[in-house]
């Protein structure tokens, strides 16, 4: 009840604010990567250069941006609200900043040490988090499909980087561990167990409010989250046992369900009754049909032994999820998240006297419409470089540091509009602004 | 057990169908239909936050005890809410369609956030505590939503 009573107190601008601008820069450094290694990056997923960039773009970039949507989304949605919000953002960022570094310099280096302190430094900054969120979340009823998505993305996370911090010790310590099948695992675990479910929770809530959509088909949002979990605990066990058919059937089911949430959620969103199709459904739109070609060109390695012998395919599909799906997916909210942010907090501290700027002048809209078209163009040469390494991986680093920049200047452009704003409410009314 | 969880997310639903209808005669440039939508959309709104204020959230504070609780965090969404109409409206009358846009894209984000919370938390509350008042509760919120909707303008 004690949750309930407070869910007016949103956490202060700069606690979730901090995480979003810092995932451009992991961007940024994932695209420096790509020109510094070069060709030899694409030749396998399991190149140092390649596992480094994955990392930089899921442990960097796409968990800056989930903890903050987090700690914003749960005091709205569940009524949940995580005690010392400022003090557990800032720990928790500086943790899994620093953890997500060292993690790439180990895959580079190779060093045990470095290993050790990326597990350290990543583990202590989720399980903080995930501490917080969970006492927050405790004892808020399961009322609808989105709080229950929370609450299960929070287990996808939590074995996501249990596994990954098995690997990260294996590595060094050679121990007998089935070293591939856990990888798989953690792979499965973090695309689905954590991003999908995450993803399909905001979504249930986010995409017919905000886009005026019809809701999403009642059985979808009520069973989609958790018995994808089902579906991925059965299919860990089975793979981690090497029972190659039913794993394989398994991992075709949780396939299967990703392209469902992306064709129901382009279905839905095609019936939106907004006049104005803004940037932040173009990304949705670009994210879902990304999803759907990285599933169907999953089902096709399957069926063909030929591609699926190809070092090219995995490394295609890994491109379309992470920049394609989630990136586009997460740039496309933060288009929406930012500004509104940014008048609450200055609408907040006016306290009624001095109304703030709506939102859609906190970011220039000709700003927001060609930082897309720089990711869609990012996107283009990412898969282009897949495919030719040699032509295209310079193209797409410069492409990827562009883009991203490009993000980090909008992002910081609304940093400076609500500080600049601030001072002036501050200036006009010293008894009422008293915010951070 | 939902019943107020449901009447009152049936009229949240409606007022944002009436946000559509404004946003598609501005997007189409037609300013004498946004007008008129405007005004059935914003008369929707402001029955809607008065109903909440003068019946049920009253009735919520009376039972629990809780004066200073969600309800109170809703009445001043509300008072920002009331703003945002106030700005969307100057916007309309200037016939300036990105001012108007930008204020009505911002009066949906706090709207919907805001119905997420009362649609999430509050009226679940409302409806366990005032299970036992349903009876000329519910009769009481229809009447006024309803009497807002025959009549043609307050």
């Amino acid at each position: 009840m004690q949750a309930l009573l407070s869910f007016d107190q949103a956490p202060p601008f700069s606690a979730p604010i901090r995480f979003f601008v810092s995932a451009p820069l992991f961007a940024i450094l994932a695209g420096l990567l790509m020109l510094w290694s070069g060709p030899d990056l694409f030749s396998s997923r399991w190149t140092p250069a390649a596992l480094a960039l994955t990392h930089l773009i899921t442990a960097g970039f796409m968990l800056q941006v989930m903890l903050g949507a987090m700690f914003q989304i749960l005091p709205v949605v569940a009524g949940a609200n995580i005690s010392r919000p400022l003090l557990i953002a800032t720990v928790v960022h500086a943790a899994i900043a620093l953890g997500a570094l060292l993690l790439a310099a180990a895959f580079l280096s190779h060093q045990p040490l470095a290993f050790r302190l990326a597990v350290i430094s990543l583990g202590s900054g989720l399980a903080l988090f995930a501490g917080a969120a969970g006492h927050a979340l405790y004892g808020v009823p399961s009322r609808n499909p989105t709080i229950v998505g929370l609450k299960l993305s929070l287990v996808g996370l939590s074995m996501t980087v249990g596994i990954g911090a098995l690997l990260a010790i294996a590595l060094d310590a050679s121990l007998a561990l089935p070293l591939l099948q856990l990888t798989s695992i953690h792979l499965g675990w973090g695309f689905v167990g954590w991003g999908m479910v995450l993803l399909a929770a905001v979504a249930f809530v986010v995409v017919p409010m905000f886009q005026m959509t019809p809701p999403y088909p009642p059985g979808v949002a009520r069973h989609f989250c958790w018995s994808v979990l089902v579906l991925l605990s059965l299919w860990s066990v089975v793979e981690l046992a090497d029972w190659q058919w039913p794993a394989a059937l398994l991992a075709g089911a949780l396939v299967l369900a990703a392209a469902v949430f992306a064709a129901v959620t382009l279905h839905v969103q095609r019936r939106s009754k907004r006049a104005r199709f803004d940037a932040t459904q173009h990304y949705w739109r670009v994210a879902m049909l990304c999803a759907l070609a990285a599933c169907l060109l999953w089902f096709l390695a399957s069926l063909l032994p030929t591609l699926a012998e190809r070092p090219e395919w995995p490394l295609l599909c890994g491109v379309l999820v992470l920049s394609g799906g989630f990136m586009s997916v997460m740039i496309g909210m933060l288009y929406k998240i930012v500004p509104f942010l940014v008048w609450l907090h200055l609408q907040n501290l006016g306290g009624g006297r001095v109304m703030a700027p709506n939102m859609n002048k906190v970011i220039a809209g000709e700003q927001i419409d060609r930082q897309m078209r720089a990711h869609f163009v990012s996107l283009a040469v990412l898969l282009a470089a897949v495919a030719w390494p040699e032509w295209f991986t310079y193209p797409a680093g410069i492409a990827l540091v562009v883009a991203n920049s490009w993000l980090l200047r909008n992002l910081l452009a609304a940093v400076t509009f609500y500080q600049q704003h601030r001072s002036t409410i501050q200036g006009l009314a010293p008894a009422v602004a008293t915010g951070r | 057990m939902h019943e107020i969880t449901d009447f009152m997310t049936r009229d949240h639903r409606s007022c944002d169908a009436c946000l559509v209808a404004v946003e598609a005669a501005v997007e189409g440039g037609a300013w004498e239909r946004a007008g008129t939508e405007f005004a059935r959309f914003r008369d929707a709104m402001l029955n809607h936050f008065s109903v909440e204020e003068s019946v049920l959230f009253p009735r919520f504070e009376e039972r629990t005890g809780m004066y200073r609780g969600p309800t109170q965090v809703m009445r001043g969404e509300h008072v920002q809410m009331r703003q945002l109409l106030a700005a969307a409206e100057t916007a309309l009358a200037e016939r300036d369609a990105d001012d108007y846009m930008g204020n009505a894209e911002t009066l949906l984000i706090m709207m919907q956030q805001h119905n997420v919370k009362e649609e999430n938390v509050l009226y679940p509350m409302c409806d366990q505590h005032l299970a036992d008042q349903l009876e000329n509760l519910l009769p009481e919120l229809r009447a006024q939503i309803d009497e807002h909707l025959t009549s043609p303008s307050r």
